[in-house]
């Protein structure tokens, strides 16, 4: 009772109940910082609770030459760091190949690249609170995943495999293969979207309406749920967007 | 309650700060939960029941809290949670959230009741959700029973003797069967490990019954733990996996769906079998999950990916832009005939390209002429050809029943020449036989003759000159010069292929190899060529009438041949010998008279090399062994050897050898250590070692006999002196 209270009178502003269900989405690629970040942007943009994150070992910026690339440590280096050094060590190259403005944009959705398998996955992200699209995901975990490339998807469900799945929670992990350059980013991120869009439009309405149902008949048992919905909606999906060949599995976390 | 009197929008609002502030700090966890388990139960709103259903899956699942805290914080949810998943009419999102948190607790409260044996109640409520849960688990909707797929692992694992290998996991992935103390007393792990083992076949049926991609990846992917931690299920899991065909579920048409529903459980498969290879890459399946893996992807991109694959013909037929040509007749127009004089070649020539009927073809090599007629023979077609044939034959015809005016001289115009210049058709005869002779020898070559049809259309006949008479001389001293050469190329293929291959018995006798067949058919040659075409063996027949046979002049050769190195090219004296042998057999079926090379042969080989002898070659005993008969004579020649005393050990083991190998000659070579033993005296400490063994008695005897001989030789040589 007191901890109620005292809860109720501590967050009077927590607004997001007139806002419709929202599925938590969650972008991963190889370094956090260009396919996973775009769309990371893009489903924050939409409102959609979205947290994002890199596969590799170490975040890898393209440098002077291809033999010498700038690395950086996840979790240690923030993208205003890193847009500083490179700005400071070669302005006109970095501008050109589009690095600083993609770091220039990444500072401006969350602090640095994060490791999917530094992750800790349902432990409270409540520092995480000024990042876009952070609204939402605060339990630390999330509905769907999208990979950015054949690879990540890859490692991410291995590493799902590794973990054990001690949540006990269902995660629908999708890959959309986008090339790492700044358009196909581009266009990816749309893609991303639209299939967030899909999918969020589907679990909202069977949310609503086996709530209604619930109410009306008190069984749901005849219609077809989210979950189940999701190859068809991805199959819709990829009719739309045949370029960016997909692959989903139904994982745990 | 404070929520009594808040609108529904409110509570939910006041429950949301609730949920921040244990996100903020744990150890608020165990108050939340309890005071928002009387606003949740099945009575309330279906807003606050989710909630409540979905709270509580976090609180079980967040690694955040203790494992500790939630163990004693599951005895108070338990009844919240029965009552929930009791509700026939449950709606599913609750119904989900609640099996979640069931399949996080379930663990804890095995753990709770193997600690405090006392509280069956709690034991109780949880058995009674579990079977609650199993039952709804057929008929639940797909996003519940996957849930129900996950609590059902979450059983296996707790009841499931672990590893112990892995228990870096901590918490309540540990929790296994190997916890339960054998004399629990409401816990029997045997019934607990068997209800494991059911439910663990009970997942795995999907993988063959199921067609919704949805619940296989489900269960595909909560797989990996149980294989990994509990070694009691992972053959199991495994033979389930490689007998899961994904393409299985390939419906047709194929839809979107389908493609993206089998493309994922081969995906899920693949991923959790390589995932189980690599963890434990020892594991004598690991070769067939890769084939499987292997093979499996490349069925399921065969089945569904048609980018890879060539346009299907009817793609290829709707443009009519297709590069491709269809292959019709073409239409063969002919020409009709000109004006004569026509020349052969204008009569084949059933088109009108200048260039083509000027093409000298003469110029081009016969051997491609050749090929180039007869493959587009072969591929020509047939009406085409008999048109052509027909329109060539009405040609001839024409020009038959054409009248010849032009032939006439008469008649023919002045000044027109035919266009040989040197030949002027006369039918007349106004040339005698001898100018005509003279004219055809100054015309063109042959070929040029046929260029038109008035010249002579026979061909010469051509004979070769007749070659010398071969005289058998030649004809041996040819062969010999064969014989020669293909020993150079034994020779340099001795050089060439020092390594051997042991066939054993299955070995053909020229079936590897440069050398080998070479040197057997030389062999076979000398042996068999002339089998039963020599003369007959007359007694008293001089010795060099048989050197002029080829036979004899091979024999040399290779008698040559394998003294250059004997050691080495000992395994071709048997060879030869052996061939020799069967030779003399056969020839010996067929009649009495015929030479006999074998012991000749033989005698001659060892009476070769034994001057050469080491004592180290132990090539004699092989070529002693292998050789295909042995007699009182070759064995004369091993006596004869130990008058060298560096090689009598090498001699008598050879001869022990057979003795012991060759039951057949075993009196004639222990007749022949015998001998060595009379002849040689430096010998006979050994050979008396042999026979004494195999002749007991002899030794005694012969000394006997040899001192009655020695008593009569010192006797004797005295006086000699």
């Amino acid at each position: 009772m007191e901890v109620e209270n005292g809860a109720a009178a501590g967050g009077q502003n927590g607004t997001d109940a007139g806002k419709g269900y929202k599925l938590k989405f969650c972008t991963v690629c190889a370094s956090n910082q260009n396919r996973s970040m775009e769309a990371h942007l893009r489903l924050s943009q939409a409102e959609y609770p979205v947290i994002s994150f890199g596969t590799g070992s170490l975040v890898r910026l393209p440098g002077p030459t291809i033999t010498q690339p700038n690395v950086y440590q996840f979790n240690k280096t923030s993208y205003d760091s890193m847009y500083k050094e490179l700005e400071a060590k070669d302005p006109r190259l970095y501008k050109n190949n589009g690095i600083l403005n993609m770091l220039g944009r990444n500072r401006g959705v969350k602090w640095g690249p994060e490791r999917w398998q530094d992750w800790q996955i349902g432990v409270p992200r409540l520092q995480h609170a000024s990042d876009r699209g952070s609204e939402g995901t605060e339990g630390g975990v999330v509905d769907v995943v999208f990979t950015c490339e054949e690879r990540c998807w890859d490692a991410v469900i291995d590493d799902l495999l590794s973990r054990g799945s001690p949540l006990n929670r269902p995660v629908h992990v999708i890959n959309v293969d986008i090339k790492d350059n700044h358009e196909e980013a581009h266009v990816g991120g749309q893609g991303i979207l639209d299939l967030a869009n899909s999918l969020n439009a589907a679990a909202g309405k069977q949310r609503d309406a086996v709530g209604a149902a619930a109410f009306d008949s008190g069984s749901a048992s005849s219609r077809a749920s989210f979950d189940e919905m999701v190859p068809e909606i991805l199959g819709a999906w990829q009719e739309r967007w045949p370029n960016l060949p997909a692959t989903w599995t139904l994982a745990w976390f | 309650m404070a929520s009594d009197g808040l609108s529904l929008p409110d509570q939910i609002r006041q429950l949301n700060d609730a949920r921040v502030l244990v996100l903020g700090d744990v150890k608020y966890y165990p108050s939340v939960v309890k005071s928002i388990l009387p606003i949740i139960g099945p009575a309330s709103a279906i807003e606050l029941r989710r909630w409540g259903a979905e709270f509580l899956a976090e609180a079980f699942a967040t690694p955040a809290l203790p494992n500790g805290e939630k163990e004693t914080m599951q005895p108070f949810v338990l009844a919240t949670l029965e009552s929930l998943v009791e509700n026939e009419a449950e709606d599913e999102q609750v119904l989900r959230s609640v099996i979640q948190t069931a399949a996080s607790i379930y663990p804890l409260a095995m753990r709770w009741i193997i600690n405090n044996g006392y509280d069956t109640v709690t034991w109780e409520r949880m058995v009674g959700i579990k079977q609650r849960i199993l039952r709804t688990w057929d008929q639940a909707v797909p996003s519940v029973k996957i849930c129900c797929i996950k609590f059902a692992q979450r059983v296996i694992l707790a009841q499931t003797p672990s590893s112990g290998a892995e228990s870096r996991y901590g918490g309540a992935l540990d929790v296994s069967l190997d916890k339960v103390p054998p004399n629990h007393q409401s816990l029997d792990p045997g019934h607990l490990e068997a209800e494991g083992m059911g439910l663990l076949d009970r997942m795995l049926s999907v993988l063959h019954e199921s067609s919704d991609a949805l619940i296989i990846d489900a269960t595909l992917n909560c797989l990996s733990i149980l294989v990994r931690t509990r070694p009691p299920t992972a053959n199991r899991i495994i033979n389930a996996l490689l007998n899961f065909d994904p393409l299985r579920l390939v419906r047709s048409p194929i839809t979107p769906k389908v493609k993206v529903t089998v493309r994922s459980t081969e995906k899920t498969t693949r991923l959790l079998l390589i995932h189980l290879a690599k963890r434990d890459p020892h594991n004598p399946i690991v070769p067939r999950i890769q084939q499987h893996v292997e093979r499996t992807m490349r069925m399921v991109v065969e089945a569904l990916d048609e980018t890879g694959r060539k346009r299907a013909l009817e793609n290829q037929q709707h443009d009519g832009l297709d590069a491709k040509r269809q292959r019709v007749v073409p239409e063969v127009v002919i020409p009709p005939l000109g004006p004569g004089p026509h020349s052969l070649a204008d009569i084949f020539s059933l088109t009108e390209t200048l260039g083509l009927k000027t093409f000298d073809i003469s110029q081009v090599p016969p051997d491609l002429i050749t090929k180039l007629a007869v493959t587009t023979l072969a591929r020509i077609e047939p009406q085409l050809l008999i048109k052509a044939t027909n329109a060539v034959r009405s040609r001839l015809e024409i020009v038959a029943s054409a009248p010849v005016p032009e032939l006439n001289p008469n008649t023919a115009p002045l000044g027109v020449d035919d266009d040989d210049d040197d030949y002027e058709p006369d039918f007349f005869q106004a040339e005698d036989t001898e100018q005509i002779l003279n004219k055809l020898d100054s015309s063109p070559p042959p070929s040029n003759e046929l260029a038109t049809m008035d010249a002579a259309l026979g061909l010469t006949s051509f004979h070769l000159p007749q070659p010398q008479a071969l005289t058998p001389d030649m004809a041996l001293s040819a062969g010999n010069e064969t014989v020669s050469r293909v020993l150079d190329l034994v020779k340099s293929a001795d050089e060439l292929s020092a390594r051997k291959i042991k066939a054993g018995f299955t070995r053909l006798a020229a079936s590897s190899g440069v050398k080998e067949p070479w040197v057997t058919t030389l062999i076979r040659l000398a042996t068999r060529s002339e089998a039963g075409i020599e003369e007959t063996t007359i007694k008293g027949e001089d010795e060099s009438i048989q050197t002029q046979s080829l036979g004899a002049h091979i024999r040399d050769v290779l008698y040559g041949y394998i003294m250059e190195d004997f050691r080495k090219h000992i395994d071709i004296a048997v060879t030869w010998l052996c061939e020799e042998w069967y030779n003399d057999k056969l020839l010996a079926k067929a009649g009495d008279n015929f030479p006999m090379h074998y012991e000749k042969c033989a005698l001659r080989l060892i009476d070769g090399f034994l001057p050469y002898i080491h004592p180290q070659d132990k090539v004699i005993t092989r070529f002693l062994s292998e050789l295909p008969e042995l007699n009182r004579a070759i064995l004369s020649r091993v006596k004869i050897m130990c008058r060298d005393p560096s090689v009598v050990q090498l001699a008598l083991t050879s001869l022990l050898y057979l003795v012991m190998m060759r039951p057949p000659v075993k009196e004639i070579a222990l007749d022949t250590v015998q001998g060595i033993w009379s002849d040689y005296e430096d010998a006979r400490p050994m050979a008396a070692k042999y026979l004494s063994k195999y002749r007991p008695g002899f030794v005694e005897e012969a000394t006997r006999q040899l001192e009655g001989d020695g008593a009569v030789q010192s006797t004797a040589a005295p006086i000699a002196t």
